[in-house]
């Protein structure tokens, strides 16, 4: 099957401070639709390509699922770091 | 008895309480690590739980005295070393390893356990280091909750030299990046169990530690043991988070002094 210059969904997790799109981000996973592709954490300096999902957007990334607001809440016990926005952009790979 | 020179001091504590880990570079026989590296160089086979009966100087590493210093200062005299320890060997070509916790959840104040991780040659970044999140370890998350998380803010490559010994909260996230380079990557975990609750602090405590006034201009720079348990935030988290932190903290600071919080 011939994929060249199919529009593929480019993914991107972002866990942010806060649930707003204004906070810093704390937590970044870029997935690209190739065959193969692996995430990597970084074994030195870590360059962010975003410092807020607001940054994201403007770069024209589109925001395809919230942060649920709405999951067991504690005021004493810590779960995970950030809330989490996940991100596409449909773009043709080669 | 081992002597006050090489116990931590209430910075360091209160530091490891923020922080989740603390590092040492201990002083050790010349040759030492170099002797350790080759004949892990040399094995073909993982030995588990049998590794210090196979190399069997990795326990003139457990015993030296910056290393005992760091296991009386924070699980207590009368510490025990775990019968599970565990070669990581990274090889050339093996890629990065997801953020976990070890074991399942169940956090707590008490700082029960410790994990040793010892890099018998220098780390470099390009070799698969360890990765550790600052900050992370009183955080009750699944680990199958973190594979979304691949940088997280904050997060610190264990590119260390040749001898170093971090010790770890138990809980905090790591993982590794890949290895990239043409040579094995050796760390030796061990782990470290309290085996008796804290009646005194077992390290150079000063009973005024704690008294500095509140410094809202050094904040996260502070410089004295309240000051750092109360402004730290390596992972730059939410006020919401930052406040069920400094609990946590301040729980676990007064168990180790011997004085359970009321709550």
């Amino acid at each position: 099957m011939d994929t060249d210059n199919q529009t593929r969904q480019r993914l991107l997790y972002l866990h942010a401070r806060t649930p707003s799109v204004f906070s810093e981000i704390l937590g970044y996973t870029l997935i690209e639709p190739v065959k193969g592709f692996q995430v990597e954490i970084s074994g030195g300096e870590f360059a962010w390509p975003y410092q807020t999902v607001h940054d994201a957007l403007v770069e024209g990334w589109q925001i395809v699922q919230f942060p649920h607001l709405q999951s067991p809440f504690s005021d004493t016990d810590l779960d995970v770091v950030g809330y989490e926005f996940i991100l596409q952009k449909l773009e043709a790979i080669s | 008895m081992i002597s006050a020179e090489y116990l931590l001091n209430d910075v360091d504590v209160a530091r490891f309480l923020v922080n989740g880990y603390h590092v040492v570079e201990p002083d050790l026989p010349a040759g030492l690590n170099e002797r350790i590296a080759d004949r892990l160089d040399a094995l073909t086979a993982n030995p588990g739980d049998a590794i210090t009966e196979t190399v069997p100087e990795l326990w003139q590493v457990l015993e030296h005295p910056q290393v005992r210093g760091v296991l009386i200062s924070l699980l207590g005299e009368d510490y025990s070393v775990n019968s599970h320890r565990h070669w990581h060997c990274k090889l050339p070509g093996s890629g990065f390893m997801q953020w976990h916790q070890d074991s399942t959840n169940d956090r707590g104040t008490q700082i029960d356990r410790l994990l040793g991780l010892y890099y018998p040659h220098t780390i470099t970044a390009d070799m698969g280091p360890t990765v550790i999140v600052p900050g992370t370890q009183f955080r009750n998350a699944p680990t199958d909750r973190m594979a979304t998380y691949t940088n997280i803010r904050g997060q610190v490559p264990l590119a260390v030299a040749a001898g170093t010994v971090a010790f770890t909260h138990y809980d905090l996230w790591h993982g590794t990046a890949s290895n990239s380079s043409s040579v094995k990557r050796h760390m030796i975990k061990f782990l470290f169990n309290r085996t008796s609750e804290n009646s005194v602090p077992t390290w150079n405590h000063d009973p005024d530690a704690l008294n500095r006034p509140r410094d809202w201009n050094a904040r996260d720079k502070a410089e004295d043991a309240g000051n750092i348990l109360s402004f730290g935030n390596p992972l730059g988290v939410s006020q919401s988070d930052h406040y069920k932190e400094r609990t946590i903290r301040r729980a676990c600071w007064d168990e180790l002094i011997g004085q359970k919080s009321a709550s």
